[in-house]
């Protein structure tokens, strides 16, 4: 379920734990089980996400974190090589510092 | 996900800056999706501009179709959407085979359409893209991955591939896709553009195949200014944020007419 959480900021691994969650959600469990998702797994090499997957993460992202993220503005600032190697530590990192 | 129900489609669609005064509609192209634009050319826009991406029937996340995927059904989807959100006058910006539905719409309907970006729309007279379904298979596609990455650097992996066949699958071998493009063969040919009073900017890359396209409708508009973008048909991949600082810098004109005429 997405849900707003602005009450307690969120530890590196529980912030893991999520964003797992909404992985598994996005590309399904089935491919998710296969997978071995780890803080360094990338989103196209690793995981193969594609770009309309990558945009239903990040509105899982928009709703539980509200205004306080705004992630897509970071991603905006990436090119497409940064794109490309976009790992689940960066983002982790990333949020971890935005709460 | 954000779902709207479109001329009885279930249609995914995502929106920045609700409140902003005007609103750009952005149509992608065919075989792809709002993704697109959703990370580099919407969030440009979204300074000035109410921002509207939707995903056509059967792409990205909206409700597949059998049929429908002609320029008449896809422009009416367009103004139907713009009824949906209760958008009286909308800017149009479309890409590759949404270029050519952003022009069906604007002709339809050129009271609900402010101004116009058609970019790299090709002639569909252009039977290149229809060979493709014909001769379309799963070999076609990887052959096809292989050299596409060569522009785009996305590589693609097996789940993907998979996934992406299924797609292609489904719209050439199950849908009306082909019988109606070949419908729209002599669409740009047959349109009479002496009529056509829309402010219209037209960005083609400097090295593609639709660029004589591009330069033949700046001939055919009026209202037209053509900008060359370095690259090829897969400019906004390429130069996304050039693409999306021109297209603001362009849209904003409107902005300052309207905001003399209301002081």
């Amino acid at each position: 379920m997405d849900t707003l959480n602005t009450t307690e900021k969120l530890n590196h691994e529980e912030l893991f734990t999520l964003l797992k969650g909404f992985i598994t959600e996005v590309i399904g469990e089935e491919f998710a089980e296969e997978m071995d998702i780890t803080p360094e797994s990338s989103f196209t090499k690793d995981l193969e996400m594609d770009s309309i997957e990558i945009v239903s993460f990040s509105e899982k992202i928009k709703a539980h974190f509200g205004d306080q993220i705004d992630f897509t503005g970071w991603l905006s600032s990436m090119d497409l090589d940064e794109l490309i190697n976009l790992d689940l530590r960066m983002i982790i990192n990333y949020i971890y510092e935005c709460q | 996900m954000p779902i709207i129900e479109i001329n009885h489609k279930k249609v995914h669609i995502q929106e920045l800056n609700k409140g902003a005064e005007q609103t750009v509609v952005l149509i992608h192209g065919m075989f792809s999706n709002l993704s697109i634009y959703y990370f580099n050319i919407a969030p440009v826009l979204a300074k000035k501009f109410h921002v509207v991406m939707y995903d056509l029937k059967s792409h990205g996340m909206s409700e597949r179709f059998t049929d429908g995927y002609d320029l008449e059904n896809m422009s009416s989807d367009v103004l139907a959407l713009m009824d949906v959100l209760e958008i009286e006058k909308a800017h149009l910006v479309g890409y590759s085979f949404g270029g050519l539905i952003s022009l069906k719409t604007a002709l339809k309907a050129p009271h609900r359409i402010e101004q116009l970006v058609v970019i790299e729309a090709p002639d569909p007279q252009d039977e290149k893209a229809r060979n493709i379904i014909d001769e379309y298979s799963k070999e076609f596609l990887e052959h096809y991955v292989a050299n596409f990455t060569d522009t785009t650097k996305v590589q693609m992996g097996k789940r993907q591939m998979e996934k992406n066949h299924r797609m292609y699958e489904f719209l050439f071998n199950q849908t009306s896709i082909k019988a109606d493009m070949i419908k729209e063969k002599h669409f740009l040919s047959e349109v009479d553009f002496s009529e056509f009073k829309l402010s219209t900017m037209l960005m083609y890359g400097e090295d593609s195949n639709c660029r004589p396209t591009g330069e033949w409708l700046n001939d055919q508009i009026g209202r037209s200014e053509l900008k060359l973008i370095q690259g090829d048909h897969n400019i906004p991949i390429q130069e996304p944020v050039l693409i999306a600082e021109t297209i603001a810098h362009f849209l904003s004109k409107s902005l300052k007419i309207v905001s003399q005429n209301h002081g």
